[in-house]
């Protein structure tokens, strides 16, 4: 059989995307081998191309069961071997091997960065038999088939080992980290209960949760104290405006009144006008985590949504890699050919055509450099399927951004004319735009509100024609959403790009927290609080910023892995230790935490007849049937109960009818579509449809 | 000793949690004082219904009204 050049991918897409960019026909031939799809190309050799499924193996425990802890014996394994939902990965893993058997040369093609070169090594060391070390590297920042070609053409002579050792070295001390640790609590809460729960926490979740909480506590001992201010409004040339009072707030109620009393119905006098030209500087480019920011605060998506979004795009060769932290844009990408290729859709041909006219095209960038990618900038390519909707907002807002970086700041008026009035002073703003420059880019991502004042001069009288004394108090620090809590983590530097849009789903997904508006669940709070008193370490967040430096110093070959773990385990040993002295103390806290958590997911609402009472999920003691029941019933007092569907998981749906403003329940039921429930009986919304049922049968 | 508000162990009245809120309840009720010269059952009648107060801190101020009552 004729030997070949095996190209290992991470993705399906990523693998026919560079087979066809490498193909000289552009035409490879699909293969699919037990499932496994491949291609076969030909330039000036055979090429196969090879996808993986994302990661092929993972780290494991060496032997022993998985009930106990301390473990510090691990290895890495294919996935299928330690995780049941990665079956597939065996016949992944049979299929490159086979492959391999057959290649004389070998290139890793997967992303350049932390994962993918980890990704790219362990197939080619244990799938591939060793040629890790044979390997050669393409490495690219877009799937467009002028960059995959230049990186085919001219690969790096290896692959990038000190790379691969700071992912190897990441998954090793998260492993050591996560098993240990959410085994102790796990084991703890089951020998006491007797009932398994799965608890965890890890080296970021830890410390991400202790934001959380501390943020949660200042919310829920909040006491608010009172304030005031003024509201006013003047008539100028017969038009009413509003103006700000010089002083902002008021501690005393007192002082507030008397400013109204005395202004009341009076004339003043414009005593001075201020106008002031100001610029406002394009943004910068967008790094993953501006990206996420961006598309939570315009379209309320999630980071993990938008980074999935972001690498569908990069897989499609519409951006470029999305998981980089560069805020930067090389020259090299070459940015007319991008808004060339760009002007070929209608809505970007004036803008694109607007900065090709310049003779020099120089982006605004930001602080951040990535040493393996740019930062996001759409390739030029236009989509060549229907993108659904989210991926089209993703698409043209990266556009648009990219195409603002390069435009002019944008030009500002703003006016401010100072009234007295009685001894006291208001200030009447206005502000417009004098020269829109990025912003016509970024429509309608930005919005410039303008405030249109008429010709007014010094000395002109002006007359107050209301003014109010308003109540306020001070507020709670806002909840963070997942978008602040992102940024919170990135600004504190724990986790990676990579990974802290999934370390937030985890905590959703363990019950810790809940709501877009981030609320620590009683769990969440228990959970921190055990962590807290028996082993505050792994809450720190400066251990965790330290533990970080030391990967990232691997990275740059300042840093050794054995070293960084030898820390790690020496750190884990006494915290371990203390867990197991403590363990009944710590399972009774969680024990108690999680029994308190499984009522408050039951619990739907207040009961609308006692008032009193909630309304809980309950099953009865003869039937075992499900039902809603109020608590009152235990104290006799309420007996309100309705039916619910038996088959299926039924949850509170977290919002009340539109009806009746009762509780609605969401049912979820396999193969259909999951439903809320109104469960009041005489709802007027199910009335209605009755009787639309009844007029449509007549 | 249990939390007179939530049954959590504590060392004094309150536990850990309840006790931030009550130390917050005293401070604030100098501003509030100052402010517009309320007594204090007025004041912690004002938080109970404050829309911005705390969980916690209206869970305090309600067992301080009751045992004001007693």
């Amino acid at each position: 059989m004729e030997k070949y050049t095996l190209i290992v991918t991470e993705k399906p897409d990523a693998a026919q995307r560079i087979a066809k960019a490498l193909d000289s026909h552009g035409e490879p031939e699909k293969i699919e081998e037990n499932g496994v799809p491949y291609f076969r190309a030909h330039r000036d050799q055979t090429l196969v191309v090879v996808p993986a499924l994302g990661h092929l193996y993972t780290v494991v425990h060496t032997r022993g069961r998985r009930n106990y802890y301390p473990v510090f014996n691990f290895k890495w394994a294919p996935r299928y071997s330690a995780e049941r939902k990665a079956k597939q990965t065996r016949t992944w893993i049979e299929v490159i091997s086979k492959l391999a058997s057959n290649a004389k040369n070998f290139i890793a093609a997967c992303d350049y960065d932390l994962e993918g070169s980890l990704i790219g090594y362990s197939i080619l060391k244990y799938a591939c038999g060793n040629k890790e070390g044979v390997t050669k590297r393409m490495k690219f920042s877009t799937l467009t088939k002028n960059e995959l070609e230049k990186a085919y053409e001219k690969p790096l002579p290896s692959l990038n080992f000190a790379l691969i050792e700071a992912g190897r070295t990441r998954h090793e001390v998260d492993w050591l980290y996560g098993v240990n640790l959410s085994r102790a609590l796990t084991l703890a809460a089951k020998r006491w209960s007797g009932r398994y729960a799965t608890l965890s926490t890890g080296r970021v979740q830890g410390p991400t949760l202790k934001f959380l909480v501390r943020r949660e506590r200042e919310i829920r001992s909040f006491v608010p104290t009172p304030y005031w201010s003024i509201r006013s409004e003047v008539e100028v040339k017969n038009s009413i405006y509003e103006v700000e009072y010089e002083k902002t707030t008021f501690d005393q109620k007192a002082n507030a009144d008397s400013v109204v009393k005395t202004c009341k119905g009076k004339t003043g006098e414009i005593e001075t006008i201020e106008v002031r030209k100001h610029q406002q500087k394009p943004p910068i480019p967008f790094d993953l985590g501006k990206l996420q920011t961006e598309t939570y605060s315009l379209f309320r998506y999630t980071p993990r949504r938008t980074s999935n979004i972001a690498q569908r795009l990069y897989l499609e060769a519409l951006v470029s890699y999305p998981r980089t932290s560069s805020q930067k844009l090389p020259p090299t990408i070459d940015y007319r050919a991008i808004l060339k290729k760009l002007s070929r859709k209608t809505s970007y041909r004036k803008l694109a055509a607007t900065l090709l006219r310049r003779d020099e095209l120089k982006p605004v960038e930001g602080k951040k450099e990535d040493p393996a990618h740019p930062a996001i900038y759409p390739t030029g390519n236009l989509p060549e399927r229907e993108l659904n909707d989210p991926e089209k907002k993703v698409w043209d807002l990266i556009v648009r951004r990219f195409m603002a970086v390069f435009s002019e700041p944008a030009i500002k008026q703003s006016i401010k004319a100072c009234i007295a009035i009685n001894g006291h002073r208001f200030y009447l703003r206005g502000r417009r735009m004098l020269k829109e420059g990025w912003m016509s880019f970024y429509k309608p991502y930005i919005r410039a509100e303008e405030v249109l004042l008429p010709a007014i001069k010094e000395g002109e009288n002006v007359s107050m024609k209301q003014i109010v004394r308003e109540d306020k108090f001070t507020k709670p620090p806002p909840r963070f959403n997942p978008s602040s809590l992102l940024q919170k983590m990135e600004k504190e530097g724990i986790g990676t790009k990579a990974t802290r849009a999934d370390i937030i789903e985890t905590l959703y997904g363990r019950g810790y927290v809940a709501e877009e508006r981030i609320v620590v669940t009683e769990l969440g709070f228990d959970i921190a609080d055990v962590l807290g008193k028996y082993c505050p370490r792994v809450i720190s967040v400066k251990f965790t910023q330290e533990l970080e430096k030391k990967m990232e110093n691997i990275q740059t070959n300042n840093e050794k892995r054995f070293n960084v773990l030898v820390d790690a385990v020496n750190q884990l040993k006494p915290i371990l230790k203390e867990l197991k002295e403590r363990e009944q103390a710590i399972g009774q806290a969680l024990s108690e935490a999680i029994k308190k958590a499984r009522i408050q997911e039951r619990i739907i609402g207040n009961c609308p007849d006692c008032k009193t009472g909630r309304l809980m999920i309950l099953y009865s003691r003869k039937s075992r049937k499900r039902f809603i029941g109020c608590t009152n019933y235990f104290k006799s007092i309420c007996t309100t109960s309705f039916p619910l569907p038996q088959r299926g998981t039924v949850k509170s749906a977290q919002q009340n009818c539109k009806g009746c403003e009762w509780p609605l329940v969401f049912v979820r039921l396999k193969g259909r579509r999951p439903w809320m429930l109104c469960f009041n009986p005489v709802c007027p919304l199910k009335e209605e449809r009755k009787k639309r049922d009844e007029m449509q049968g007549m | 000793m249990k939390c007179k508000v939530c049954e959590r162990e504590a060392e004094n009245t309150y536990c850990e949690l309840h006790n931030k809120a009550y130390r917050n309840i005293l401070r604030e009720y100098d501003v509030w004082k100052r402010a517009s010269s309320v007594s204090w059952k007025e004041y912690l009648s004002e938080i109970v219904q404050n829309q911005y107060t705390g969980v916690w801190a209206k869970d305090v101020a309600e067992h301080l009204m009751k045992d004001e009552e007693k």
